[in-house]
């Protein structure tokens, strides 16, 4: 089935008419601050209008953000008696109807509470991902599958509307709870009419984004509306054609190159260039036609792909040139402007946080100097007043000239104190990837690239880490693929102390 | 100014005979106060009841006009000893508090006052934070309300049960001279619903009507009287109490037609019990039962007479009673076995000790207890089997797959929060000195215990943390770190924290975190409230101080501390100097840093409809909020181990070559500037900066950003055409 879709796992129209006899049932899981009970109040309010009986409560939390909140309604046709139904307070599992998530792990929460019951419950959710504090805060990459969360939701839900709510009311300029009334009354699922739920939203100020919003929304959740929406395709890459002379030097090779590794090797080469010049590229390019042709997966040249993507980016290191260069791009200007949605013509002051330290400022002299400065404590005592932290204005002609002139230093790269360190570490570890026995130990120590990462002194821990761990692979008899893995995975815990004959024995996977 | 605002609610609350009135519990529980004549009403906020304080706050015309009066007690003692204004005159008054830490506070008056006992009605209406959503230890207020004699109140979920209850509560705290606890619980407090109003009642007494002063030496808690009042809670408060349940009927019995089994349970359950029923084909929609209930709105003291009848000829019933112990259990137990009743009581043998009774549980309580009763043969529509494998319809193998990708939500500090950048600054801290002990206190800043900070090991309570860092403080390797906000400091920190500690020489920092108001709760005034723009922000303003602010400083002066600094929390790299020097300094004696920042969710309530105003009238504005450049951004996410601001967030990498995401400000960024401040003290990377906007800019603006842009232009045309030529 396909992603963002609606599923019908019985076929069947997914209206609850009014039973006599009970209750519809709805749960909402939200964020904080999102405007669950903006939308519980629309809810009631439409429930009222149609002269139904309808009864929420919540888990509002106190006032704080970001936690997860959860509301429940229970809804029911007033009969001629006037007699007030008793209704529930809490959702219970096999007893729930229509199940709401604005955002699609909380979706997958529900799913995992048992409130979605596939005899039963319509799941609507906003497939868009909020992320939490431990997928943010992880050194690498710790979001969550969304993907399986849909497949679960496709699997467990009677019947499941998805797609991004949040681009939506992005687009509209409005909130959340906007999109998921449109989706809940575009499901069918509540007897009102969509013109009832409308009229809830034409008041106030926001009334015409909140509109938009809402029909969108509910267009899309209409049995067939999905229909509508068109996943995103993924392009396959192809090399485009020369439209410069560099272009005719450089691209019949890499059309030369294995399929599997052309589009990285496209970036990476125009990366380098970029960043340096033609030789710098031209040297990446030997190395990695050395790493094909050590590469046992004649398929898909993993090794070549994994340690040659790490190869660009760590030759193209992020240096004071480089940081210089990236901040004065032609395209900058109009991608912050668009993100911070500035109108046109309205004047923006664009302020950036620089910390020299003098550690960088080394890096950027020949090397006997750098060397001299870091050893010199005069030298460092009187430059140490010129550096620390800066805010600069890069919108001023002043700092666009100064990071201009940073950023020619490029020229003089390659016999600065900085390059040479760097290509010491980079030498080291390239070696190790290729004089590798085995596959799988060369494509761990390739994967060690990902460690290189940040600036200054995380730069500095990361890299060190790095080295430790090829280190431990020459000394140590038994590494093997899994324990450098496991090594790289303790390394990226930055609040960790690291050290690696104490991670593997402290492993009882490993040890 | 509270962050929900019931400005229009409660117009409701001016309802007369007759009208319907829509709304939420705790809503109807004020108009229930109104309509019962209360003279004085109190309290102190914390969820489940903080709407209730922010209510009577917004409703303080209506109460006025009536002649009620109220205060936003200092705390829950102080709101408990309120309720002695019911002791020698008939003055109806009711006080609020989030239980049991509210009734733990307030214990020491509550005891006296139930031991006195009470002339005109009082009713302390406490919000019962047990099971989902609730933010405190779990524990039952049941206990108090046993060892002091107070009677307890738990009516069923429904708006004109609540209402009658607060009603009917006052005339039988009148009737047995005794305080009442009113028992909501959370989803209780938020349910909706409606009911028919009467007319308000003006209480008899007020500022216009004064009481004449009157001494009953007999009611005052001095021996010898204190042992005369005990015999009489036993031998005329709790018969006049059980005399007045029984003949109002305050419980309820449902009859059902399979008499030789019933249900007893406690009001707050009642809608659960059906529900469960209703699910086995054993009741309908509107509560007609097949099986005897007996409600008990009046959880204590238990009616033995009604007990003996309901349970008579009954060969098993079933007791629904949330929580440990099992008091009413017990109790139960006790009066059917002296009067040799033989019923079989079921209770917490086949139902969890702990824990909510949630729709779940009740389900497959009733299911065994239906099933354990076998000798009326009753149908049910689900079997126990089915009843247990409804929990959860996923298989254990999916379930597996599925908690792995569940990311946990902790509640965490908002956006633009001041109290951010004050733990970023603590964690840069720790980083240089080792690991920190911290006692952490109660409020929004409890949330720094969790991820991404992890800093501090213990809280014992409101206002306590100071207090509770003096056991520690000898045998630490650091001088002792307490951090209180400026609630807690109010509530109780100042005396049994700084006064205790400035007597005990105390040598440790006391971080107090000043934000101008009671924030975790709602937002509610405190005593140190400025007008907001003298607290440090990041935004400027300007007016004038209120008259009658208390300042902390002072307070802290005025109890003998010596050493004291009040820094801005979003200047990081001042307060790390400051409590660096607090950590180190030879000054003896407690150090207390006051760290300053404005509420941010407050200050965006306030501020931002100025900012509207002022870009609509054409006012020259500026607005910030933060970028990070996705290019030169790495992907290590130390900036949000140093923030977990929620608009601090990351994206997928825009990088072909890269695959772990980039850190990314969304646009709820408020500009707050902590962001780039860590960016600097903690020598993070160069992918921040701060993006000003200038709204309605001046001629001069205009000039000087065109220049700049041309300028930036014409560079930028050189750059395309070479890198055209540089890229292919």
């Amino acid at each position: 089935m396909v992603a963002g879709a609606r599923s019908e796992a019985h076929g069947a129209t997914p209206v609850l008419m009014s039973r006599e006899d009970a209750t519809i049932n709805m749960v909402i899981a939200a964020l904080g601050g999102e405007g669950g009970g903006v939308l519980t109040n629309w809810l009631i309010a439409a429930a009222e209008q149609n002269d139904w009986w309808c009864q929420s409560t919540s888990l509002a939390g106190v006032a704080q953000r970001t936690g997860a909140t959860i509301y429940y309604l229970e809804f029911m046709p007033r009969q001629a008696s006037e007699r007030p139904p008793v209704m529930s307070l809490f959702p219970a599992q096999g007893d729930i109807d229509i199940a709401v998530a604005s955002e699609i792990a909380e979706a997958g929460r529900m799913i995992s509470r048992g409130f979605i019951s596939p005899d039963r419950s319509l799941l609507i959710a906003s497939d868009h991902r909020v992320f939490g504090i431990t997928e943010k805060s992880a050194a690498g990459d710790g979001s969550v599958d969304r993907e399986l969360i849909i497949e679960m939701g496709e699997r467990y839900a009677r019947s499941f509307i998805h797609f991004d709510m949040s681009e939506i009311v992005q687009r509209q300029g409005t909130v959340i709870s906007a999109a998921l009334l449109g989706a809940i009354a575009g499901s069918g699922a509540l007897p009102f009419a969509g013109h009832c739920f409308r009229k809830l939203l034409s008041s106030g100020g926001s009334a015409p984004a909140n509109l938009a919003a809402f029909d969108e929304s509910f267009r899309r959740a209409q049995p067939g509306g999905v229909g509508e929406y068109v996943p995103p395709e993924v392009k396959a890459f192809s090399l485009p054609v020369a439209s410069n002379p560099l272009g005719e030097r450089w691209l019949p090779r890499i059309a030369d190159l294995p399929a599997a590794l052309q589009e990285m090797a496209y970036h990476s080469v125009n990366r380098l260039i970029d960043y340096q010049d033609e030789p710098y590229a031209e040297e990446w390019f030997s190395r990695v036609s050395a790493l094909i042709d050590r590469d046992l997966d004649r398929k898909s040249y993993s090794l070549a792909q994994e340690a040659g993507r790490h190869l660009a980016l760590w030759m193209a290191f992020e240096d004071i040139p480089r940081v210089a260069q990236l901040k004065v791009r032609p395209d900058r200007e109009s991608m912050i402007r668009s993100e911070v949605k500035a109108a046109a013509g309205q004047p923006v002051a664009v302020a950036e946080f620089f910390h020299p330290r003098i550690e960088e400022v080394a890096a950027l002299l020949p090397v006997s100097w750098g060397s001299a400065l870091l050893r010199s404590h005069t030298a460092k005592r009187w430059l140490s007043r010129l550096l620390g932290p800066r805010t600069l204005r890069t919108d001023r002609i002043n700092m666009q000239v100064l990071l201009r002139c940073l950023a020619g230093f490029r020229r003089f790269r390659r016999s600065t104190f900085g390059y040479a360190h760097e290509r010491k570490m980079i030498d080291r570890w390239y070696d190790a990837v290729l004089s590798a026995d085995e596959h799988d130990v060369a494509m761990a120590i390739a994967a060690l690239g990902r460690l290189v990462k940040g600036y200054g002194e995380t730069r500095h821990r990361t890299t060190s880490r790095l080295m430790q761990i090829l280190d431990y692979v020459e000394h140590a008899p038994d590494s093997d693929s899994s324990k450098i893995k496991a090594l790289q995975l303790k390394a990226m815990e930055p609040e960790s102390n690291f050290n690696t004959g104490h991670a593997v024995s402290s492993n009882p996977e490993l040890a | 100014m509270a962050e929900r605002s019931f400005t229009d609610e409660v117009k409701k609350l001016r309802a007369g005979q007759g009208e319907v009135f829509k709304g939420e519990g705790i809503l109807a529980i004020t108009k229930a106060l109104l309509q019962s004549g209360v003279s004085y009403v109190g309290g102190y906020q914390g969820s489940p009841i903080s709407h209730l304080m922010d209510v009577l706050n917004d409703a303080q015309d209506i109460l006025g006009d009536l002649g009620v009066h109220f205060e936003a007690n200092g705390s829950e003692a102080t709101a408990a000893a309120m309720l002695s204004a019911s002791i020698n005159y008939p003055l109806r008054g009711a006080v609020t508090w989030k239980s049991t830490v509210g009734t733990n506070v307030a214990s020491d008056a509550l005891s006296n006052l139930a031991s006195s006992g009470v002339t005109g009605g009082a009713m302390v209406i406490v919000g019962e934070d047990y099971g989902e959503g609730s933010s405190i230890m779990q524990e039952r207020s049941y206990a108090f309300a046993m060892k002091a004699q107070m009677w307890l109140l738990d009516p069923r979920p429904n708006l004109p049960s609540i209402v009658d209850m607060v009603e009917k509560g006052f005339e039988l705290s009148e009737a047995s001279n005794t305080p009442i606890f009113y028992m909501m619980r959370i989803r209780g407090c938020h349910v909706t619903g409606e009911f028919v109003a009467r007319d308000n009642v003006a209480p008899e007494f007020h500022s216009e009507a004064p009481v004449t002063p009157n001494r009953e030496p007999e009611k005052i808690i001095l021996p010898p009287f204190v042992y005369a009042q005990e015999r009489e809670k036993i031998a005329e408060r709790l018969p006049a109490a059980i005399r007045f349940v029984e003949d109002n009927a305050l419980n309820e019995v449902f009859p059902g037609r399979y008499d030789s089994v019933g249900i007893i349970t406690c009001g707050g359950s009642y809608n659960t019990v059906i529900r469960a029923l209703q699910r086995q084909g054993l009741a309908d929609v509107y509560g007609e039962t097949d099986v005897p209930i007996y409600c008990l709105n009046v959880a204590y003291p238990l009616i033995p007479r009604e007990l003996v009848k309901f349970c008579a000829g009954k060969e098993q019933v079933l007791v629904l009673e949330e929580g440990q112990p099992e008091y009413i259990e017990q109790g139960i137990q006790t009066v059917l076995r002296r009067q040799d009743v033989q019923t079989r009581v079921y209770g917490k043998d086949i139902m969890p000790m702990a824990g909510e009774y949630t729709g779940q549980v009740m389900l497959e309580g009733i299911t065994r207890f239906i099933q354990a009763a076998s000798r009326q043969n009753i149908p049910m529509k689900l079997s126990l089997d089915v009843v247990l494998s409804t929990e959860t319809p996923v298989s254990e193998e999916d379930i597996g797959r599925l908690m792995g990708e569940l990311p946990p939500r902790p509640a965490g500090l908002c956006t633009g929060c001041p109290e951010r950048p004050l733990f970023s600054a603590i964690k840069q801290l720790q980083e240089e000195m080792g690991p920190f002990h911290i006692s952490s206190d109660i409020g929004c800043h409890s949330f720094a215990t969790a991820a991404p900070f992890n800093l501090g090991n213990t809280i014992m309570g409101y206002g306590l943390s100071l207090a509770s860092s003096s056991g520690m403080r000898h045998a630490l390797p650091h001088k002792a770190i307490s951090i209180m906000g400026d609630g807690g400091f109010w509530h109780n920190g100042l005396t049994s924290g700084v006064t205790s500690a400035v007597f005990n020489e105390h040598d440790g920092l006391l971080i107090i975190i000043d934000n101008g108001y009671s924030a975790a709760t709602g937002g509610q005034d405190i005593p140190s409230l400025v007008e907001p723009n003298l607290i440090a922000t990041t935004l400027d303003a300007n007016q004038p101080k209120r008259e009658s602010w208390q300042d902390i400083e002072d307070a802290c002066r005025g109890a003998g501390v010596k050493w004291i600094r009040t820094v801005s929390t979003y200047n990081i790299a001042a307060m790390k100097e400051t409590l660096r020097a607090a950590l180190t300094t030879n000054d003896a004696g407690l150090k207390v840093v006051v760290a300053e920042g404005e509420c941010m969710l407050n200050r965006q309530r306030r501020v931002k409809p100025l900012i509207r105003q002022a870009v609509s009238e054409g006012r020259r504005v500026k607005r910030a909020r933060f970028y990070i450049d996705p290019e030169t951004c790495t992907g290590d996410h130390g900036c949000i181990r140093l923030s977990g601001c929620p608009s601090l967030t990351i994206r997928e990498n825009p990088d072909p070559l890269r695959t772990d995401p980039v850190s990314y400000v969304d646009n709820s960024c408020v500009g707050c500037g902590v962001c780039g401040t860590n960016a600097h003290s903690a020598v993070l990377c160069p992918s921040f900066s701060r993006v000003e906007m200038i709204h309605n800019p001046t001629v001069w603006d205009r000039f000087l950003d065109t220049t700049r842009a041309r300028m930036r232009e014409w560079w930028r045309a050189r750059d395309r055409k070479r890198m055209e030529q540089r890229q292919f």
